[in-house]
C-alpha cells in the first residue's frame, strides 16, 4: 500500500482548531483515565487515607492522595474473607463459555451464509440481527420464565446460554462480512486440489482469523461487563464478579476498600486482553468493512 | 490421462440457461481451447468439469466414467484460476503442497515433486515467499505449479493468464503450451482471447450465447468458420463484413455492391445456384485484400483511405465504403494517404459469404 502524504495548510482557523483540539483531548484524558486511576490507586489504601481530601482551593493540597502506605489487605479480604476466587472463576467460564460456543456456530452460520443463496435469505439475515435491537430488560423477564422453567437460573449453563443468545446473532453479522472477504477461488482450488467442503471452510480459518479474533473480544467484553443478565440469571450459585461487586456495598457498612479492589480485579483483565490483542482488534475490524 | 467427453450436456441457473445441449469429445493428450466472449457459457462448462457447478443435463465422462455426481476432489482434475486462488497465509512452497498433502503423501515424495515442478517453471528461488511478496507472472506459476505437482487425468486452466501484461502473456503461451506437450496430459483451456486459442490448443471450441458454436484445429476455424459470428470473433484484425446482392449475369455469379461487382469462382457459383438477386453477406480478412493507389485490371473495390495505422511489419488501412469500412492489411510502404481514392483487389479462395438469415456459411 503505498503511503499517502497528509497535507495541512496553517490558517488561523486551522490553529485555533489545534489548540481546541489539544485542551479537549487533555480534558477527555482526565475524564477517562482519572476514575481508574483513583479506584486502583484507593485500593491499595486503607479507610482513612482514602478519605483524606484537601479543602476546596487547596490545590497543593491534592498531593495528600498520594501520601499513604500500600496495603494489600482489601485483595486479601477479598480472596478470603469473599469467595472472590469462585466469582472470578464463574466470570471466566460464563464469558469464555459463551464466546467459544457463539464462534464456532457463528463461523458456521456466517459461512453458511455468505456462501449460499437461498430464497428469503436477506430476511433471515436481517432477523438475525434484529433479534439484537430489544434493549436487553424488554427480554428479560420472558427469558427469565423460560430459563426458571428449564431450571437454569442461577446455573452457570444458564448463563453461558443467556450471553450466547446475545452474541450468537452477533458473531454472525460480523463473521459473514470476513466470510464475504475470502474469495470463494480459495475454496473451489482447496476441493479441486481434494478437500472436502468442511475441510474447505477449515482451510480458510485463518484467513478470517483477525475477524474471529476480534469477536471473541467483544462477546468476552459483553459478558464479562454484564451485570443485567448475572445479577438475575446468574444470581446464586453463578455469580460474576460485577454483581459480587455490587453486594460489597451494603446498608451499614460499604466496604470502600474492597470495593475499589474488586473493581480493580474486574477491569484489568479485561484492559491486559485488550493491550494483547489489540492489534488483531484494529485490522478485524476494519478489514470486514473494506473490500480490497 | 483421460479422453473427456461432453454429452449433450445443459446448465442452467433459473430461468436462464447458461449453456445448450453441448456437445465435445476431447481425446487423450489433447489440448483443447473453450473460446467465446464474456458470457458464452465456456467458464460454466469449465466449472461442470471441475465439479464446481451441477450437470443440469445430460453427461460428462473421463474415458468412460460417468462423473457426474462425483465430488470435485474424486474427480482427479487440477485446475489452474483465472486470479490464481493461492492461500494467502501458506508459503509457495506449502500451496504447492496441499493437494499432495491433501492426498497423504509422504514428505519426502512431496518435497520431490514441489522442487521438481518448482525447477520446470522457474519459481525455485521463490519457495519460501507468501503470495503477497510475488508479481503476477510468479503467482501465475506458482498457481500452475500447484496443478502440476500431482498428476492428474486432467488439466482445466481457466483463463489463467487474462490478467498479466501483453508481453508475459506471449512468453506464456508458449510456456503452457509447451508444458502441455511435455506433459502429454489432456487440457481444457478456457479464453476469450482467440489469439491464445490458436496459438497454443490442438482443438478449438467455439461458444456464443451458450451454444457450441465450431469444433475445430484453429486452421479450420480459422480458415473455414461455419458462421459468420465464428468468422468474426476469430482472427486479429477482425474479418471485414460487406452486404452485398447475388446476380447471376453473362454466365457468370456477381456479388454486386455500391463499390464493387465481382465475380465468383465457378465452384462458388455452383454452391450459391439458384440464390439469383437474394442478398449476401460477404466476409473477407483484411490479409486477404490487396490495397493499390494505382485502378488494377482485375475486378476490385473501390473506397477512400479513412485512417491508416503502421504497427511495424504490417501497415493496416482502414478504408471507408459507400455503407461500410473496412481494413486492409498491406505492407508498410504502402504511400497512400487519409482522404485519398484506393482499389482494393480480393483473394477469391479467401472470401467468404454467409446467409443473411442465420449467418450460415456457404463457403
Amino acid at each position: 500500500m503505498a503511503s499517502r502524504d497528509i497535507v495541512n495548510y496553517n490558517t488561523p482557523l486551522s490553529k485555533a482548531f489545534n489548540w481546541f483540539a489539544t485542551i479537549f483531548v487533555a480534558f477527555y484524558l482526565v475524564w477517562t483515565v482519572l476514575p481508574i486511576f483513583v479506584m486502583i490507586v484507593s485500593s491499595f489504601k486503607d479507610l482513612l487515607e482514602a478519605f483524606q481530601i484537601p479543602a476546596v482551593g487547596d490545590w497543593l493540597g491534592a498531593r495528600v492522595f498520594f501520601n499513604f502506605s500500600p496495603t494489600f489487605q482489601h485483595y486479601i479480604d477479598l480472596f478470603t474473607q469473599q469467595p472472590f476466587g469462585t466469582y472470578l472463576f464463574n466470570s471466566i467460564v460464563a464469558a469464555g463459555g459463551s464466546a467459544i460456543i457463539s464462534v464456532v456456530l457463528g463461523s458456521m452460520a456466517a459461512y453458511s451464509l455468505s456462501r449460499t443463496d437461498f430464497k428469503f435469505k436477506n430476511d433471515l439475515f436481517f432477523w438475525i440481527i434484529s433479534t439484537r435491537m430489544a434493549p436487553v430488560v424488554a427480554v428479560l423477564v420472558p427469558l427469565f420464565a423460560i430459563f426458571r422453567s428449564l431450571n437454569l437460573v442461577g446455573s452457570l449453563p444458564g448463563l453461558i446460554l443467556a450471553y450466547t443468545t446475545f452474541n450468537l446473532p452477533f458473531a454472525i453479522w460480523i463473521l459473514k462480512g470476513f466470510f464475504d472477504n475470502v474469495p470463494y477461488a480459495i475454496e473451489e482450488a482447496q476441493m479441486v486440489d481434494g478437500a472436502s467442503r468442511p475441510k474447505a471452510l477449515i482451510s480458510i480459518l485463518p484467513l478470517v482469523a483477525p475477524g474471529i479474533a476480534a469477536f471473541i473480544v467483544l462477546c468476552i467484553l459483553f459478558a464479562w461487563n454484564d451485570f443485567l443478565f448475572a445479577a438475575i440469571i446468574g444470581s446464586g450459585d453463578a455469580k460474576t464478579l460485577p454483581v459480587a461487586t455490587k453486594e460489597l456495598v451494603q446498608p451499614q457498612n460499604i466496604q470502600w476498600g474492597t470495593i475499589m479492589a474488586a473493581g480493580t480485579v474486574t477491569t484489568l483483565p479485561m484492559m491486559l486482553l485488550g493491550l494483547v490483542i489489540r492489534k488483531y482488534l484494529v485490522t478485524g475490524l476494519t478489514m470486514g468493512a473494506v473490500k480490497e | 490421462m483421460a479422453t473427456v467427453t461432453i454429452d449433450k450436456v445443459w446448465k442452467k441457473y433459473g430461468e436462464f440457461t447458461a449453456v445448450k445441449d453441448l456437445n465435445i469429445n476431447c481425446p487423450d493428450g489433447t489440448f483443447l481451447s473453450i473460446l467465446g466472449p464474456s458470457g458464452c457459457g465456456k467458464s460454466s462448462t469449465m466449472r461442470m468439469i471441475a465439479g464446481l457447478e451441477h450437470i443440469s443435463a445430460g453427461e460428462i465422462r473421463f474415458d468412460d466414467q460417468r462423473i457426474n455426481d462425483l465430488a470435485p476432489k474424486d474427480r482427479d482434475v487440477a485446475m489452474v484460476f483465472e486470479n490464481y486462488a493461492l492461500y494467502p497465509h501458506k508459503t509457495v512452497y506449502e500451496n504447492m503442497a496441499n493437494p499432495l498433502r491433501l492426498r497423504g503423501q509422504s514428505d519426502s515424495q512431496i518435497k520431490e515433486r514441489v522442487t521438481g515442478a518448482a525447477k520446470l517453471l522457474e519459481i525455485g528461488q521463490l519457495l519460501e515467499r507468501r503470495p503477497s511478496e510475488l508479481s503476477g507472472g510468479q503467482k501465475q506459476r506458482v498457481a500452475i505449479g500447484r496443478a502440476i505437482v500431482r498428476e492428474p487425468k486432467l488439466f482445466l486452466f481457466d483463463e489463467p493468464i487474462a490478467h498479466l501484461d501483453a508481453k508475459l502473456r506471449a512468453h506464456m503461451r508458449s510456456e503452457i503450451k509447451h508444458l502441455q506437450r511435455s506433459l502429454g496430459t489432456t487440457m481444457i483451456y478456457v479464453t476469450h482471447d482467440q489469439l491464445e486459442a490458436m496459438s497454443m490448443a490442438d482443438m478449438i471450441a467455439v461458444m456464443h450465447e451458450g451454444e457450441l458454436q465450431q469444433l475445430g484445429t484453429p486452421r479450420e476455424v480459422y480458415n473455414n468458420p461455419v458462421n459468420a459470428w465464428v468468422a468474426g470473433f476469430v482472427g486479429e484484425p477482425a474479418m471485414n463484413f460487406m452486404d452485398a446482392t447475388i446476380e447471376d449475369k453473362g454466365g457468370k455469379t456477381w456479388f454486386i455492391h455500391p463499390n464493387f461487382s465481382i465475380a465468383v469462382t465457378p465452384e462458388q457459383s455452383r454452391i450459391l445456384n439458384g440464390q439469383n438477386s437474394k442478398a449476401i453477406r460477404l466476409g473477407v480478412r483484411p490479409d486477404a485484400l490487396t490495397i493499390s493507389g494505382s485502378k488494377p485490371r482485375d475486378d476490385h473495390v473501390k473506397g477512400d483511405i479513412f485512417v491508416t495505422e503502421l504497427l511495424g511489419s504490417d501497415m493496416i488501412v482502414d478504408v471507408n465504403l459507400a455503407d461500410s469500412r473496412i481494413r486492409v492489411k498491406t505492407n508498410p510502404e504502402f504511400p497512400g494517404l487519409e482522404g485519398e481514392s484506393c482499389f482494393i483487389t480480393v483473394n477469391r479462395d479467401k472470401w467468404h459469404a454467409f446467409s443473411t438469415v442465420d449467418g450460415r456459411a456457404y463457403f
